[in-house]
């Protein structure tokens, strides 16, 4: 479980993870890699949208929050890519913007399986 | 008469019509002169109060007849008559005013000291009232009632002493009014008046008071029939065709001729008695007087009343005045008199006619006999007015001339001149039953013989005859005459019924009762004893004893001299009391002769002698000369005689025998003597008789001006008493008034009383030297005051209030006659009064004292404090308050109203509440609305509010019912406030709360985070324990920095000396910070602490800080780059162990190295120099308001 073993899956799922908290950020990082994917990170918005528009991404890990901005534009793009994306988040649900109330939530704090799951039913085809 | 106009159906007609008419109009109508309706005049005197009461009981309040009530009022007396009559009737009772018209359904009364009259239906008030014995304030208004009304008049007399109202009775009845009189067992009456005015004969009816309101509605009725059709031509016709038949009916009848009557006069009269039977129909009264003699009577006095008058018949009176007063005073002088009876004078104005006529012939002659005019009449009443001689409006053909000249005019008519009225006695007096007047020069007797049956008629002419002087007049009516006694009278005038009586051979029984002519001088010589000398006086003396015995007898025969000498010889005093009566003591034999000459002398005034007259004295006979000389002194009594006595000498008894002895011619002459003798003592006797036939006479004529002087003073008494009555009357009046006042008074006390008790305001009363007069039970709670505290100064008395400046407050009031009023209060109980000092007004308006209440306002002065705040509260309350009527009318509109709402309050009020709330569509403010008027408090509702200007505001709204006392529901208070602050608020917790959510989980996932991370490089539970621990206080303490600074910023020097103080080795310092305390976002701070934290931890295991001589050099500054401010910072260690860089990064170094970088988008590196690890963090510092 460390920087080598990950290497070792090159071949795998690319997730991007956008997350502004970096204990969270490297944490959820160690879970996907452990799950076999790999991971490219944004801890800001402006970034994250970069990354989701030209990297080759297969799902998306989105925190709604981003030091006060929210990562909306980003799943915008990423929507508009066809690509899969849950949101993780602190907040209810609830409080979605209305055109993502389908989208999945991993709620904070989330287990590993717990992003397996998530990952997981979001890469599946007909998801 | 068709049966169309039968005026019995017409009457009924018009009586339901009468009653039907609404009786919806209260107020008093003005009297309509052409629909009859009647004003009824009552008077009435001492206990009229009582009757008043009674009659108004009864009458209805509204009958359509105006009353005007005359009471005799004390004129120094204001009246509570109307105050006390107000309180028995519904109708407006006033006292009359000048210029008041009469209204009906209304009570006039007279006030005090007026006269009242009433012309056209407006009352006329004359002020002051007459004097009291010319008073008669009824008579006076019941006449001018009558003259004014005519028909429609109605005059009661109700209880009163004396006889005020007859006269107007009369008068009454004279216009075809109704007259009503109080019966007299009715109440309490006094019944005077009453009696006086039923004794008239003209009183329709004597009832009971409580009867006749219902009388009264009944000849209203009546009254409105015979409008109907009563002065139509139909009724006229018909009455005058008919007049016939009943003039004939009555002279059959009663022999009585009424064809020459006023036709018209005759018609009101028939009319009259038709209405008082109530028959409509003047067949059916024709009927009626054929069947009963009794109403041909009643018609007959009906048609006879009133119709005494001045001058009636003036013709006949020019003729008694042109021809036969000129002969009855022919020849008379002053000395003589005149005697006139006037025998059924009624008021009097026959009488007063004559004596005018009287007065002014003897005026012409210059001459003044003595005049007496009697005039009779069996009715007393009449016989007042008359003797008073007092005429509202004198009728008959008075002269204006006579008018002015024979009476004096006074405030309410005429009465007769004194000078006219001393010439009058006026008495009460049959003329059939009682004695006759006597030696009459004239007798007026007018309209009465035709009341009396012809026998009765015989024998009053019969009478006239012997009161008549030869010669003297009669003087009749002009349908009466003397037609059985033709033999007795003359006639003189046949056409106005003038006679003179005849000196038939009847008269010589009735003798002629003239006084005796005066004595004719007296013939003799004076018997003058003038002596003028001495020897003159000498031989008097001498002659004296041969002059014959006298006396001096006076008229009465008293002895006023006696002669000196034999006289004592012929005296003989009888047993008895002493006198000097000559018969008295005279001898008894010499009486009888005495008696005769003296008599036969009166008679004739010539001397007398008797001659040889025997008497026998001390046992001889002698004969004695009886002499009878009238004598006259100058300055006395004209009737004296000399009485004397001439002694012949003695007579021998001889003579009888001698007698026989004599010749026969002798004898027959002694006889003749005898016999002439006795003749002269017969004649004597025939005179004596005579004389005391004459005597009586003069004895009755004494009597007669006894008797006349008696009731001359009996008038006066008569009058002195009328007045009493009228004093005693009007004091009556004034009692019953002050007793009822005094009731009321009393009255008025106890409602006082209880008024003050139960009113609970401590009153008390002072005088103005301040005492105590008279103070409430509610006073003790102030004041200790007991019961014999009165009288006692309000300054001994000790008062519980907090104010002591009442006695000077007292002075202010009494001396400005101002009132004061205070705010006063008892300091133990904190009760509150309301302390008023008034002064104290007596009836007379003078201030006497003060009066003090005391008005506890405890309980207002709260209640008004509250109520103060209320209209405070609803103004600058921010919610909008809008009161709305149970009809959703806005009733107020307060500004918050208008602020939320944004419609002003003038726009709002008045509106229905629609239009505020109609436009909301979910109609749930109609339904609060709704739901409030059923009295159900829903909650509240809000809605989106749309202001005129268009600015949209969110509103609560509520709603309940207000209620009234009886908690019925009087209108809606609505209340409704902006919430759009509270939207906010709601919000911005919502946000909060999501915050908090967030921060809290990314804490935790953080804390995961370590947790995890630790855990992966731990070699044991206790190593994990330490390490994770340690970490965990890290992060807590940058939160405590952020806590501090509520999440804004923490000092960057701050999070640094967190972090290294646990490693600080007690008083020495291993490390050195430079730079300033630069204000880090909480991100920055978080990661930076996290990061000193690892850096510490390190240096601490392997670094500077795991040796004594290691030291740390911790420097940063702030700068300016491209892109904005970068915080650059340095983290070297120096003295510790040769640093070699690990083969593997551990967590720490990988979350300084990536973590910080990625975190923050800076730079960071981590250099393991052999010196020591050197770190460099380069990171953008954001902008203020830039997200952190």
């Amino acid at each position: 479980m460390n920087a080598t073993q990950s290497t070792d899956t090159s071949p795998s799922l690319c997730v991007l993870v956008v997350e502004d908290e970096m204990l969270v950020a490297m944490m959820l990082e160690g879970m996907l890699r452990d799950l076999g994917y790999r991971v490219i990170k944004a801890a800001r918005v402006a970034k994250a949208i970069g990354l989701a528009t030209s990297e080759a991404i297969d799902a998306a890990i989105l925190d709604v929050n981003l030091a006060g901005e929210t990562s909306y534009q980003v799943a915008d793009v990423l929507r508009l890519r066809g690509i899969p994306f849950v949101f993780a988040s602190g907040y209810d649900p609830g409080s979605l913007r209305a055109d993502f109330r389908n989208v999945a939530v991993l709620r904070k704090p989330y287990m590993p399986h717990d992003v397996r799951q998530v990952v997981a039913d979001a890469l599946r085809p007909c998801g | 008469m068709s049966d169309a106009s039968d005026p019995r159906q017409q009457g009924e007609t018009n009586g339901q019509m009468a009653k039907a008419e609404p009786p919806d109009a209260p107020v008093p109508r003005a009297l309509d002169l052409a629909q009859p309706t009647p004003i009824v005049g009552i008077g009435a005197s001492a206990g009229g109060l009582d009757a008043f009461k009674a009659f108004f009981a009864t009458m209805p309040s509204q009958s359509g007849i105006g009353f005007v009530l005359v009471q005799h009022l004390d004129p120094s007396h204001k009246s509570i008559l109307t105050e006390l009559v107000g309180r028995q009737t519904q109708m407006p009772v006033m006292e009359a005013e000048d210029g008041m018209p009469v209204a009906a359904d209304r009570v006039h009364i007279i006030p005090p000291d007026s006269t009242l009259t009433i012309v056209k239906g407006i009352l006329h008030v004359d002020r002051p009232a007459p004097p009291r014995q010319r008073r008669f304030p009824i008579d006076t208004f019941f006449q001018s009632l009558a003259e004014d009304q005519e028909a429609n008049a109605a005059a009661i007399v109700l209880s009163g002493i004396g006889s005020d109202g007859t006269l107007g009775i009369r008068t009454i009845k004279e216009h075809g009014g109704l007259t009503l009189a109080q019966s007299e067992h009715d109440q309490l009456a006094m019944t005077g008046m009453p009696q006086s005015a039923a004794a008239t004969g003209l009183i329709d009816s004597v009832m009971r008071v409580e009867d006749m309101p219902a009388r009264l509605l009944e000849y209203q009725r009546h009254l409105i029939a015979a409008a109907s059709h009563g002065d139509s031509y139909e009724t006229r016709q018909v009455t005058a065709q008919q007049i016939a038949a009943i003039a004939s009916l009555l002279r059959s009848g009663l022999g009585h001729d009424f064809a020459n009557y006023n036709e018209n006069t005759l018609a009101r009269r028939i009319l009259r008695r038709m209405q008082l039977l109530r028959i409509d129909n003047v067949q059916h009264y024709i009927r009626q007087l054929r069947n009963e003699p009794l109403e041909r009577n009643l018609l007959f006095q009906e048609l006879l009343i009133n119709v005494t008058e001045f001058f009636r018949d003036p013709a006949a009176f020019e003729v008694l005045e042109t021809e036969m007063l000129p002969t009855l005073l022919a020849g008379k002088t002053d000395a003589d008199q005149i005697r006139v009876w006037v025998p059924g004078c009624a008021t009097g104005e026959e009488v007063y006619s004559i004596a005018i006529l009287l007065k002014e012939e003897m005026d012409r002659h210059a001459i003044s006999p003595r005049v007496q005019i009697f005039g009779t009449d069996i009715d007393e009443s009449a016989v007042a007015v008359a003797r008073a001689g007092r005429y509202i409006e004198p009728k008959g053909a008075l002269s204006a001339e006579r008018l002015a000249r024979w009476f004096e005019a006074e405030v309410d008519g005429y009465r007769v001149v004194r000078q006219i009225r001393e010439m009058c006695v006026f008495s009460t007096h049959s003329v059939v039953r009682d004695p006759p007047f006597s030696k009459l020069d004239l007798v007026s007797c007018r309209n009465l013989l035709i009341y009396l049956n012809p026998d009765l008629q015989e024998r009053v002419i019969r009478m006239f005859h012997y009161a008549l002087h030869p010669g003297g007049i009669l003087f009749l009516g002009p349908s009466e005459g003397v037609t059985r006694g033709a033999h007795l009278f003359e006639p003189l005038d046949a056409k106005h019924r003038l006679f003179r009586r005849r000196d038939t051979a009847i008269a010589t029984h009735f003798p002629d009762f003239r006084s005796p002519e005066g004595l004719p001088p007296a013939t003799s010589p004076q018997p003058a004893v003038r002596l003028t000398d001495r020897i003159e006086k000498v031989a008097h003396a001498a002659l004296e004893k041969h002059s014959p015995a006298y006396v001096v007898v006076n008229r009465q025969h008293d002895v006023i001299r006696f002669s000196g000498g034999e006289i004592g010889r012929y005296l003989e005093p009888s047993a008895g009391p002493a006198t000097l009566g000559l018969f008295a003591i005279l001898r008894r034999s010499l009486r009888q002769t005495v008696r005769a000459a003296l008599e036969q002398v009166a008679a004739n005034r010539q001397a007398v002698l008797r001659h040889r007259v025997r008497i026998k004295i001390g046992g001889a006979t002698r004969a004695i000369n009886v002499i009878v000389e009238p004598i006259t002194v100058e300055g006395s009594d004209p009737n004296l005689n000399v009485v004397a006595f001439q002694d012949l000498g003695t007579v021998a008894e001889s003579v009888r025998v001698r007698n026989a002895a004599e010749p026969r011619d002798a004898i027959a002459r002694e006889l003749e003597e005898e016999l002439s003798r006795t003749k002269e003592q017969l004649q004597t006797a025939l005179d004596t008789a005579q004389s005391a036939i004459d005597e009586t006479r003069s004895n009755t004529e004494e009597y007669q001006t006894v008797n006349e002087e008696l009731q001359s003073s009996n008038e006066e008494l008569e009058t002195a008493k009328e007045e009493m009555q009228s004093i005693n009357e009007e004091l009556q009046t004034v009692n019953s008034e002050l007793s009822s006042k005094n009731d009321q008074l009393m009255r008025l006390n106890s409602d006082m009383q209880n008024l003050l008790e139960s009113t609970q305001i401590a009153t008390i009363f002072l005088d103005n030297q301040l005492r105590i007069k008279r103070f409430t039970p509610a006073i003790a709670s102030i004041f200790n005051l007991r019961e014999g505290d009165v009288d006692r100064p309000i300054a001994d008395i000790a008062s519980r209030l907090n104010y002591h400046d009442l006695q000077t407050d007292v002075q202010t009031v009494l001396q400005e006659l101002s009132v004061i009023e205070r705010e006063v209060w008892i300091a133990d109980t904190g009760t509150t009064f309301i302390m008023r000092i008034r002064p104290y007004h007596t009836v007379g308006g003078v201030a006497d004292g003060v009066v003090i209440t005391f008005v506890d306002i405890t309980a207002l002065r709260r209640t008004e404090e509250a109520l103060k705040e209320h209209p405070a509260i609803v103004e600058f309350a921010q919610d909008a308050l809008v009161s709305i009527s149970r009809d959703g009318t806005v009733r107020s509109w307060n500004p918050g109203a208008e602020r939320l709402f944004g419609y002003p309050a003038q726009y709002a009020v008045r509106r229905q509440i629609g239009f505020l709330i109609a436009s909301d569509a979910t109609r749930q403010p109609a339904a609060l609305l709704a739901a409030a008027l059923r009295g159900d408090v829903t909650g509240s509702v809000e809605i989106l509010h749309k202001r005129p200007n268009g600015v949209e505001v969110p509103v609560e709204m509520t709603a309940m019912p207000i209620r009234d006392a009886n908690a019925a529901i009087v209108a809606i208070a609505m209340t409704a406030r902006d919430i759009s602050e509270r939207k906010r608020a709601e919000a911005h917790s919502t946000l909060l709360l999501n915050e908090l959510s967030h921060r809290v989980k990314n804490v935790l996932a953080s804390v995961q985070s370590l947790a995890m991370e630790t855990l992966r490089v731990a070699p044991t539970l206790e190593a994990f324990k330490e390490v994770f621990m340690a970490r965990l206080r890290a992060l807590s303490r940058t939160h405590d920095l952020l806590v501090d600074r509520e999440w804004r910023d923490a000092g960057l020097r701050d999070v640094l000396e967190a972090e290294l103080a646990p490693y600080q080795s007690p008083g020495k310092t291993n490390w050195t910070a430079t730079g300033e305390n630069l204000r880090l976002t909480p991100k920055m701070a978080l990661a930076i602490g996290m990061a000193f934290h690892e850096l510490a931890t390190n240096a601490v295991k392997f670094g500077a800080l795991s040796v004594p001589s290691g030291h740390i050099v911790i420097a940063w500054s702030e700068q300016q780059g491209d892109d904005g401010h970068r915080l650059h910072l340095t983290w070297v260690e120096r003295g510790g162990p040769t640093v070699t860089e690990p083969a593997q990064k551990g967590f720490g170094s990988r979350m300084i190295a990536e973590g910080l970088a990625y975190e923050l988008d800076g730079d960071v590196q981590v250099d393991y120099h052999p010196e020591g690890v050197r770190c460099i963090i380069n990171v953008p510092i954001p902008a203020a308001g830039e997200p952190a």
